[in-house]
């Protein structure tokens, strides 16, 4: 590779990941303003707010240090959120295919596994002011159970951040490894190669299905309705999240913008054989994907109740059967 | 010590409970101020602890000495969802210490008020419960269909929130019907009944929601009767009892008492659904035969009476008031609202329950901590 190409792929990287910001704070807006508040009859907030305008105005809010046995560690947990989020973008660009195992889905679903883990981090080192001790008559007569040690709703959504890297992220990572089987690699370069040859993934049976477990996936990574058990506003209200005040939180709604294009350019790069570069047309197919992303998760989670497990493991169990089945298709 | 309640060898010992999870009394799903201790082993609620009296105001001990008429009005400050049930119920008790007959059209008037105000009340606990279950969409919409009756009741009451309509011997004169306003109403209920009607089917036909709701948050029949309960949530139960049946006030009218079988969180919802229609046939039939004449009876006068009281059917069930009137002015006052009766049945149906079904457990028993917090008296232990 000479200084001309390695300058021009440092440019495409760099170009990339600035598209996929500049469109990465605008899907919430899209999601909230343009479907959820369209279905639910109400006017919505500004289609800048959520994904703009909300992390401008946290940024400039007084910064609250969170009850936490390690407050940095705690505070720091959403930028390696973004940095985490930005290397898996990073990953599938076709300027890096060069690493080798570096860009292939075994880094993909060690970095999927990282951002899941934060989670938990982040429900373990936080103590809301909600669940501490109030002048309430909790230890005074008549009071039930005194001496029972009390949780904090974190550590709730901590353990089940815990379970969901158990069960979870199944659907996700089956339906990734189906344009594996049918490329024979694991190899980003190879898959997108594969489909050059074959055409898109997404097109086959196998492609089908895995699109669906995919999706499925998606949405539970993002825990978004009905999947988003570890931050239920009817018991831990926003879990792990809870905490997160000024720039934090910005960083927050920062990462979960970012992460949904992130995730429906992996779909991009992995079913249609696309992957983002700003070097090619194929940005605006990445653009269209995330969304399309966007707003079906948005209708899905505009018309459903949130999950308990009692619904949760079915539907994860069953999607993952769905998942497997695609395999077994993308090998006829 | 009484010889049952003596502690023996075979009494069982204190449950060993793994964690404490409090919710409350400020959290997203609680739209009053009210506690509820958790106590959990894996996520699966094993007791629970509900604790209120954070809004507390004293409103029996300021009814005291105040003139009737003032103290009437002050019962509408008790709760913000079903103002005029305590302003009625308050006036009832000095029509019956007075005895003092009421014009028939100022009765069909509060009953047209009566049922409005249960509309609104089981329509915001509907879409209360929708969003405590994560269903934005159905919880919005049923924001949105219950406007129509927030309007009819600012339109007839002259507010929002404080639109009692009754004094003593009738009704407040701005609250007469003319012709323009009977025809609002109507053209609100028809659009009530149409839009709850959509909303009905589509609910039942969810599988997703009927998942989260079928045979959750049980309270037995038995259990009900044990725990005191009253109101929709004793009729989810199955427990036909309604105490419109037994208010003179509501003789003209035709309504069936709506009961449910299982006493979970899907009957208590569909309880309140399908009462829904029954208020809207009672308003549709007081508008249809609203009687001529006038709406005051003021040919009555004051007098000492002793301790009178009187239940009526608030949207939440059984609504004591009770008073004495010594010189004109209130003594003796007690008020119990519904939900202090319910709260163990709260308790109750939390038991057994995955922690994100128990606020909604608790929420399918309708609570209104706030006006129970501000009528009950603080005893010193």
């Amino acid at each position: 590779m000479t200084v001309v190409d390695s300058l021009i792929a440092l440019i495409a990287v760099i170009g990339t990941l600035i598209v996929a910001f500049v469109v990465s704070v605008w899907l919430p807006g899209i999601e909230r303003k343009f479907v959820q508040a369209r279905i639910q009859q109400r006017i919505g907030p500004p289609i800048s707010s959520p994904g703009l305008m909300a992390p401008i105005k946290f940024f400039f809010k007084q910064i609250i240090n969170p009850n936490s046995p390690m407050p940095g560690l705690y505070n720091s947990l959403p930028i390696i959120g973004i940095i985490i989020t930005i290397l898996l973008l990073i990953i599938v660009m076709p300027q890096l295919y060069f690493l080798a195992a570096f860009a292939s889905v075994v880094a993909l679903v060690g970095l999927l596994k990282v951002e899941e883990i934060l989670y938990m981090f982040m429900g373990s080192l936080s103590k809301s002011v909600l669940s501490i001790r109030m002048p309430f008559p909790d230890l005074v007569k008549g009071a039930k159970h005194t001496d029972v040690p009390r949780s904090f709703v974190e550590e709730l959504s901590s353990m089940r951040a815990f379970r969901l890297i158990a069960f979870g992220s199944f659907p996700i990572y089956i339906a990734i490894f189906v344009p594996v089987a049918m490329a024979g690699s694991i190899f980003l370069n190879d898959i997108v190669a594969y489909q050059q040859l074959h055409g898109p993934v997404l097109f086959t049976l196998g492609g089908i299905l895995g699109a669906i477990v995919f999706f499925v996936g998606f949405m539970i990574l993002l825990n978004e309705y009905p999947f988003a058990i570890l931050k239920t506003k009817a018991d831990v209200i926003e879990g792990p999240l809870l905490e997160y005040a000024s720039k934090y939180r910005a960083y927050v709604y920062i990462s979960r913008g970012l992460l949904i294009f992130v995730l429906s350019s992996i779909f991009a790069t992995l079913f249609l054989g696309l992957p983002p570069s700003i070097l090619s047309w194929t940005i605006l197919i990445n653009i269209v994907v995330a969304l399309a992303f966007t707003i079906i998760m948005a209708i899905v989670s505009a018309f459903s109740p949130i999950f308990t497990y009692k619904q949760f493991y079915p539907v994860v169990a069953g999607v993952s059967i769905l998942g497997v089945l695609a395999i077994i298709a993308s090998f006829l | 010590m009484d010889e049952d309640n003596k502690i023996t060898d075979e009494t069982p010992k204190k449950q060993v409970i793994e964690t404490e999870v409090p919710l409350g009394p400020v959290h997203s799903a609680a739209i009053e101020p009210y506690r509820v201790r958790l106590f959990v082993e894996d996520e699966i609620v094993k007791d629970a602890e509900i604790t209120v009296g954070v809004n507390h105001r004293g409103i029996e001990r300021i009814m005291e000495g105040l003139p009737v008429e003032k103290a009437n009005s002050l019962t509408e400050k008790i709760c913000g969802i079903c103002s005029n049930i305590h302003i009625w119920n308050s006036v009832l008790v000095a029509e019956k210490a007075l005895e003092i007959d009421v014009p028939e059209r100022a009765q069909y008037i509060r009953i047209i008020m009566a049922e409005l105000e249960r509309l609104h009340s089981h329509l915001l606990y509907l879409a209360h419960g929708n969003e405590v279950l994560g269903h934005e969409t159905f919880s919005m919409r049923l924001f949105y269909i219950r406007e129509t009756v927030m309007e009819l009741l600012r339109m007839i009451g002259g507010n929002r929130v404080q639109y009692g309509v009754p004094i003593i011997g009738g009704i407040r004169p701005r609250a007469e019907l003319d012709q323009m306003k009977i025809q609002k109403i109507e053209d609100g209920i028809n659009f009530l009944e149409e839009k709850l009607s959509n909303f009905a089917e589509r609910f039942i036909s969810d599988p997703m929601i009927m998942s989260r709701i079928t045979g959750v948050g049980v309270i037995k029949k038995e259990d009900a009767l044990r725990l005191a309960v009253s109101g929709p949530t004793l009729r989810a139960t199955g427990v036909a009892v309604d105490l419109r049946r037994d208010m003179k006030e509501y003789d003209p009218f035709d309504f069936d008492v709506i009961t449910q079988d299982d006493g979970d969180i899907k009957s208590n919802l569909l309880m309140r659904v399908l009462e829904n229609f029954e208020s809207i046939k009672i308003i549709r039939q007081a508008i249809n035969h609203l009687p001529e004449g006038s709406i005051t009876n003021r040919s009555w006068e004051m007098q000492d009476t002793p301790i009178t009281k009187n239940y009526v059917e608030a949207p939440r069930g059984k609504l004591y008031h009770s008073y004495a009137l010594n010189d004109g002015r209130v003594r003796h006052c007690i008020i119990r609202t519904p939900s202090i009766t319910n709260i163990g049945a709260m308790e109750y149906a939390c038991i057994g329950c995955h922690i994100t079904d128990a606020q909604l457990a608790v929420v399918q028993c309708d609570p209104c901590f706030t006006c129970t917090d501000r009528a009950i008296q603080i005893i010193q232990l």
